[in-house]
């Protein structure tokens, strides 16, 4: 436990020191040969004219940026199961993506049926959590809807037998950290989760479910993204906290990120194509060789006055 | 002498668990248990309550599966009729097959009150003040009931199970679930989305 405690501080002192964010004129994908380069969108399924312009630009977004794969963060169909919900709110305003092989993988949010897992175009294999791996990333898809204890489990043997060298990182619908208003942070499920994540180096964590964009401080040496308004939106929403290190209300956004060796790079979009965020995340260093190079940042427990944004 | 006590609660756990079969699911609810001072009596009359809760559970799964062996096998598919179809035939066989499934079928008073248990020391505990803000969070389901034997309805979203619960309530096989519908206590066949059993107003 105390070594579990020192391994947290030192990620978390660690944190501020691995970001750096570049202005929105200066920032350019690298666009590398064997980069891992995917779109992030989360609680999208509504079928209403925003999730179809959304959706617009998300396809328009791969003309300069080629992704290969699209993650789900939940709440892929609002209100119902029937062949036209999976029809009007996925097929149709997706469908230059999925003509053009874009592979989708989804997680479940509190609005899905359980049975969307049966459904091969969000690649979930029949399980409502499961792992796959792109280049050196490897990609964790939780059930945060049911955590029980098979599910931590499962985790926890995945995230061992995962390679040190690649990137680890966790998607589901309810994020950890939140400074909305509405849900605010799951905060049981974190005290299950975050363990795992800091004992087996889980570098990044996506979730939606909070109709807002948000960039998370790194809490305890992971990165928290919340995006959860790719459809859904929930304006001016967000209660930025000391832990918001970028936060965005006003309209609908997706992400699109790109793995090169070390380096994530991400940028979020609005609807109407503004560049909300960007930056370069730096791959966490193995724990044991993590140095101690920055005072600690806030928590969303402790709360306590925010050092200033190292690098931004 | 605080000792000799500890010992002997831990052979009357040990034993009731052994006794009674369930030792697979028993240990973070009698670890709970102690923490909170509850009595080795009762966590052994609980473990007893599980206990024939995870046999209904057994009945049912066997049940499930006759009926779903009738049916075609479901794949992944790319039409999401065929989920929806296969969803809805199960439904109906499983509700043919047991017509006079009633509230009390697997959440028997003795589990009940086992259940009624371990939900007032984990909330209780120090967790469960995150468990209730997991329930609350949003926007919970207001005056919503589910039926046995009915379909979960369409459209109608989940509240987040709190872990806190999940980690002291019997594991469940792959077939069944355990779902909070306001204020009751549900468990809910997946793939047949029915409502196998409700326990009105058990969650707090």
């Amino acid at each position: 436990m105390r070594r579990l405690r020192l391994l947290s501080l030192c990620c978390f002192i660690i944190a501020g020191a691995v970001v750096s964010a570049l202005g929105a004129q200066q920032f350019k994908f690298p666009l590398a040969p064997d980069s891992v380069r995917f779109a992030a969108i989360g609680d999208m399924g509504t079928g209403d004219a925003a999730q179809y312009q959304t959706a617009q630009k998300l396809i328009d977004s791969r003309v300069t940026f080629p992704y290969d794969f699209v993650v789900m963060l939940g709440d892929n169909i609002y209100g119902g199961s029937k062949s036209k919900d999976f029809e009007q709110k996925f097929e149709v305003p997706y469908k230059p993506l999925l003509d053009a092989g874009v592979k989708f993988y989804a997680c479940l949010g509190n609005h899905d049926n359980p049975n969307e897992r049966l459904y091969k175009l969000f690649n979930m294999d029949g399980a409502s959590y499961y792992t796959y791996k792109k280049g050196n990333v490897r990609f964790f898809v939780l059930d945060s809807n049911y955590m029980d204890p098979k599910q931590l489990a499962w985790l926890e043997s995945q995230l061992k037998s995962a390679l040190s060298s690649d990137w680890k990182i966790c998607y589901f619908h309810h994020p950890l950290y939140s400074s909305g208003r509405f849900h605010g942070p799951a905060t049981d499920l974190r005290q299950v989760l975050e363990p795992l994540f800091m004992k087996y180096g889980v570098n990044v964590v996506f979730a939606g479910h909070e109709h807002v964009y948000e960039r998370v401080h790194p809490q305890h040496g992971i990165y928290y993204f919340t995006e959860g308004a790719s459809g859904e939106l929930r304006p001016n929403n967000l209660d930025k906290t000391a832990i918001t290190d970028k936060g965005f209300d006003t309209d609908r956004t997706f992400m699109l990120v790109e793995i090169a060796a070390d380096d994530m790079h991400f940028q979020t979009l609005s609807r109407t194509g503004q560049i909300v965020d960007s930056g370069i995340i730096h791959k966490q260093p193995a724990a044991s060789a993590q140095k101690i190079t920055q005072p600690p940042r806030p928590t969303q427990d402790s709360g306590g006055s925010r050092a200033a944004s190292p690098q931004f | 002498m605080n000792k000799w006590i500890n010992t002997f609660t831990l052979v009357l756990i040990s034993s009731a668990t052994i006794a009674t079969g369930c030792n697979r699911n028993s240990a973070p609810q009698q670890q709970a248990q102690r923490q909170a001072g509850i009595s080795a009596e009762q966590q052994a009359a609980d473990a007893a309550g599980f206990k024939e809760f995870s046999d209904r559970v057994k009945d049912y799964v066997k049940l499930h599966n006759s009926q779903e062996a009738l049916l075609p096998p479901l794949k992944q598919t790319v039409n999401p009729e065929m989920i929806a179809a296969h969803q809805s035939a199960l439904g109906r066989k499983i509700r043919e097959a047991r017509p006079q499934a009633k509230a009390g079928d697997v959440f028997t008073p003795t589990a009940l009150k086992s259940f009624q248990d371990v939900i007032q020391t984990a909330m209780q505990g120090p967790r469960g003040a995150n468990a209730d803000a997991t329930m609350k969070q949003g926007a919970p389901l207001t005056e919503t009931s589910v039926i046995v034997n009915q379909t979960y309805p369409d459209g109608l979203p989940y509240t987040t199970v709190p872990p806190t619960l999940l980690l002291v309530f019997p594991k469940l096989p792959d077939e069944v679930v355990y779902r909070v519908v306001v204020h009751d206590l549900v468990l809910l066949d997946l793939k047949a989305n029915l409502v196998v059993d409700v326990v009105p107003g058990i969650i707090p």
